[in-house]
């Protein structure tokens, strides 16, 4: 492991983000091309390794506790990172940088870089931030910089969809993370600590009606950040109006660090497993409705806006059925969903950047032009249908299977009429934009730059490996699930020596 | 460990078989297809290419399904969730903020049945 690995994780990303205009200024006045683009990618790239490095540690058995300023938990801040956590973190710090490799040629066409690349990594900044903290005040304020950074990358654009999309969901998710401030505050109150493993512990001992209200606080909270049905009203118009870089790296990572979030809360801090049940069939509604809304949509990104809330639903299935293979199920669901969706909106990034709309009643016959595009398009929405051989099959397989070991066939029959729904979505994209007459005003598309293919065609390679290979997944995630299913051990290795 | 045996294992479900066999079927299919366009020869006329809609004549590029009729037979099978449902996704803020509170509410109260306290 790289000495403090854990720390660097996070200070990584956000001195990079201060850094990164200077260098801008600096490579203006000396003349020297796309340098700040450079330095913003070698700093994902740093950042990647930096995770990486943690994962022999953690995945080894072990929860790597780093003590700031030496204090020792629950009096001090600390980083607690087990194998949920650094899950999560790969998948931050993968989906990452492949979207700033992305961003390269895809942004080269706007203004106002400087900030645009110091809002990315200091999102990055914030999702490592809530992602390794074991103190939940901390959570809260990486949270808060998640969310900050994310509304101005939403605006970027500065046109008045951009803005307005971007106020709304700054309202709806402020109004979330006053809950969530809300919900810590309660907890403080009956516990006298912020330190997650020493809370959780408290916790156990505290009457269950007491924690309701901070529970409900929680859930909300962070039901808002993951788009759960009735709380997802702001995505749709959040997704389509951000650049399609920042729609990537929200449906890949901001999802995925919202989950995360909630999962931490739920299942380690309050133990509520007593819950799974409402999680499941508020993931079932959030499927369906995702879906049928998607089914309806004609601008391709409010379509993947509404897939997304779909996918989120079978993650919180997975994830609510609360048996091992459930959790599998969900957490493999969490890491497939980042791999295509990411993908699936650079797409739709590609068609944007070559045409200039993501309208489907203005797209058609775009094979003929850009026959990879269209390739790897078909790649992405088979795996997001849950189609074999591809990745998103694996998974959903496995959250169908948990739903029957349950008792729970009908939460399977409603998720496996999803997913045709779900195929059906896709099919209708696919048709609209590649497949059919092409109108005379696209007959001069070119294919999408090489540099921008390449992170989707990665992406697309990784639907494959783990779609053929799904036990690699399963592997992948199975230190997560035990790590969700196994409290006492995070519990007694954070305050160990108390 | 039991689930995997469940998933992966013995006969439920062997992903690198059916990914050979539906690279193989995949092939097979192609032949097929390659082979009937040789013995049948396509001819071409310039007749066939031409769209006629309703006394007029069209360009071939001119021509795009409206992605809002794709499916529009299932979308009919729902149409009492999109009467309702679809207003709800007007862009309102209001409205946003309306179902957030009954969503709060909502989550209290299953939260308290789920745990017993109600």
């Amino acid at each position: 492991m790289i000495p403090h690995a854990p720390i660097l994780a996070i200070l990584l990303p956000l001195f990079a983000a201060f850094l990164t205009p200077v260098v801008g200024i600096l490579s203006r006045r000396r003349d020297i091309k796309r340098a700040r683009e450079w330095f913003a990618i070698a700093a994902v790239l740093v950042e990647l390794l930096v995770v990486a490095s943690m994962l022999p540690t953690v995945w080894g058995g072990q929860v790597l506790v780093y003590k700031l300023g030496g204090w020792q938990p629950p009096w001090g801040i600390n980083l607690a990172i087990d194998g949920l956590n650094l899950l999560v973190a790969l998948i931050v710090a993968g989906i990452g940088a492949l979207v700033m490799i992305y961003s390269f040629v895809y942004m080269e066409r706007d203004t106002g870089l400087d900030q645009y690349y110091t809002l990315y990594l200091l999102i990055l900044a914030g999702m490592m931030g809530v992602a390794l903290t074991g103190d939940i005040f901390n959570l809260y304020v990486f949270f808060e910089i998640m969310c900050i950074s994310s509304y101005a990358l939403v605006a970027f654009r500065r046109k008045w969809q951009s803005i307005e999309a971007s106020i709304k969901y700054m309202i709806v998710s402020s109004l979330g993370t006053s809950f969530i401030l809300l919900g810590i505050a309660l907890l403080y109150g009956l516990a006298g600590s912020l330190n997650i493993a020493d809370l959780a512990q408290k916790l156990g001992q505290v009457s269950p009606s007491a924690v309701i209200v901070p529970l409900a606080l929680f859930v909300t909270g962070f039901g808002i950040k993951i788009a759960m049905v009735p709380l997802h009203m702001w995505m749709p118009d959040a997704y389509q109006a951000a650049p399609s870089a920042v729609a990537a790296l929200f449906s890949g990572a901001t999802a995925t660090v919202g989950i995360y979030a909630m999962v931490r809360v739920v299942y380690i801090l309050f133990g509520a497993f007593a819950i799974g049940t409402m999680l499941a069939t508020l993931g079932l509604l959030t499927m369906v409705l995702g879906a049928l809304m998607a089914l309806a949509q004609r601008d391709l990104k409010r379509l993947l806006a509404y897939s997304g809330i779909s996918q989120i639903g079978y993650i919180l299935l997975g994830i609510g059925l609360g048996t091992v293979l459930g959790i599998q199920g969900g957490l493999f669901h969490l890491f497939n969903n980042a791999i295509y969706k990411t993908m699936l909106f650079m797409i739709a990034g590609a068609i944007v950047y070559r045409v200039g709309t993501s309208d489907m009643d203005q797209l058609g016959g775009l094979w003929k032009n850009m026959p990879v595009t269209g390739t790897l398009f078909a790649v992405g929405a088979l795996a997001i249908s849950g189609v074999p051989p591809f990745n998103g099959f694996a998974s959903k397989w496995t959250i169908y299977v948990a739903g029957i070991e349950a008792g729970q066939p009908v939460f399977t029959i409603i998720a496996l009429i999803t997913s045709a729904l779900t195929l059906a979505y896709f099919l209708k994209a696919l048709n609209s934009i590649f497949l059919g007459q092409r109108p005379k005003h696209l007959s001069d598309v070119k294919e999408t730059p090489l540099p921008m293919l390449f992170p989707i065609m990665l992406l697309a390679v990784l639907c494959v490996v783990f779609g053929v290979l799904p036990q690699l997944g399963i592997d992948l995630v199975r230190p997560a699930q035990e790590a969700v299913m196994n409290s006492s051990g995070y519990i007694s290795e954070v305050l160990r020596g108390v | 460990m039991a689930a995997e045996s469940v998933l992966f294992g013995r006969g439920f479900w062997g992903p690198i078989i059916a990914t050979a066999a539906m690279l193989l079927i995949a092939a097979v299919g192609g032949l097929i297809l390659l082979g009937g366009r040789r013995v049948t020869k396509a001819k071409p006329s310039a007749g066939k290419l031409k769209t006629y809609a309703c006394g007029e004549e069209l360009e071939a590029g001119d021509i795009h399904a409206d992605s809002e009729q794709f499916f529009s037979p299932i979308r009919r099978v729902f149409k009492p969730f999109y009467r309702y449902i679809r207003p709800a996704h007007s862009g309102d803020l209001s409205n946003y903020l309306f179902w957030v509170v009954v969503g709060l509410i909502i989550i209290l109260i299953s939260i308290a049945v789920a745990m017993g306290v109600v």
